[in-house]
């Protein structure tokens, strides 16, 4: 039988033993920002190209971000199997960006149905999503860029002319891509 | 104060376990294979006897054909570790003023 302190021993050095792991997550940061930068861009430069047809841009801002999606599913559900466990903290922040994913699916279906432009709606349930996320993991850059995006927005509804390819280029790099390479090389992560 | 200490738990193999699964959702055969450094079958053992005393959940399930053991830790397991942890401190404490 153990001694008492040989107990707290293996108590502490298990419960050590089991970290939190947040790369993956500044992974997912990176690869939607991106993604997402990309797809503007494009956007921006070929304007003709993508909205050819009345549904093309539809198209284009649901298939691509849809496949991102499987793709990020799958990358997350491989680190799952190779790391062996899930935290209460993964846990939280997979239901809070999965809920994220099904709102923003509703709020295309729904523009989709009003025409209008889903942009504002996406970058604010974004901007709350990375505010959330920051928080809970305590990271600042996260919490700072979600506010950014969040001020990207409000600033749009005042400003409907804006170009909004731009403001989502720099809102999402601010919002997503500089929070998420921060994190990738934080000392969080260490 | 004089507790009696939870005899499940004094197996340091089971206490591995518990203490792994207390700061996790959930997590796989193999990573609690690797942490509590011990046999598949022991492994097994341990987790059965858990299991029966319903301190934690196990879920099996089939991934590429492979079978694949899923556990987490129950409420009553929750409790159970907090009381062994709580009674394992005053018993050091108790000697210490000794």
């Amino acid at each position: 039988m153990k001694t008492k302190e040989e107990q707290i021993e293996i108590i502490s050095s298990v419960i050590n033993s089991t970290k939190e792991n947040l790369k993956p997550l500044s992974v997912n940061f990176i690869f939607w920002g991106i993604l997402i930068v990309i797809m503007s861009f494009i956007h921006f430069s070929f304007p003709q190209f993508i909205q050819y047809t009345k549904y093309s841009s539809l198209l284009f801002w649901t298939i691509l971000p849809t496949l991102g999606m499987i793709y990020t599913v799958v990358y997350n559900i491989k680190i799952r199997k190779v790391v062996g466990y899930e935290t209460y903290l993964n846990r939280v922040i997979k239901i809070i960006w999965g809920i994220f994913n099904i709102s923003w699916l509703v709020i295309i279906v729904m523009s989709l149905n009003g025409g209008n432009n889903p942009v504002p709606e996406i970058l604010f349930l974004l901007s709350t999503t990375l505010i959330t996320t920051g928080i809970i993991i305590k990271f600042k850059p996260i919490v700072i860029g979600g506010t950014l995006l969040m001020l990207f927005t409000v600033y749009i509804n005042f400003n409907p002319n804006i170009n909004f390819f731009m403001v989502n280029i720099i809102g999402v790099s601010l919002g997503m891509l500089v929070p998420g390479i921060s994190l990738y090389f934080s000392k969080v992560n260490e | 104060m004089n507790r009696s200490i939870d005899k499940l738990l004094l197996n340091p193999i089971r206490l591995k376990i518990i203490s792994t699964l207390i700061g996790v959702s959930e997590c796989d055969f193999n990573y609690l294979k690797k942490i509590t450094e011990s046999t598949q079958g022991n492994l097994s053992i341990q987790l059965k006897k858990l299991k029966e005393h319903d301190y934690i959940n196990i879920e099996k399930k089939f991934e590429n054909n492979y079978p694949k053991t899923i556990c987490s830790i129950t409420k009553k397991g929750k409790l159970k570790f907090e009381e062994f942890f709580e009674t394992i401190l005053t018993y050091r404490n108790n000697t210490s003023k000794h």
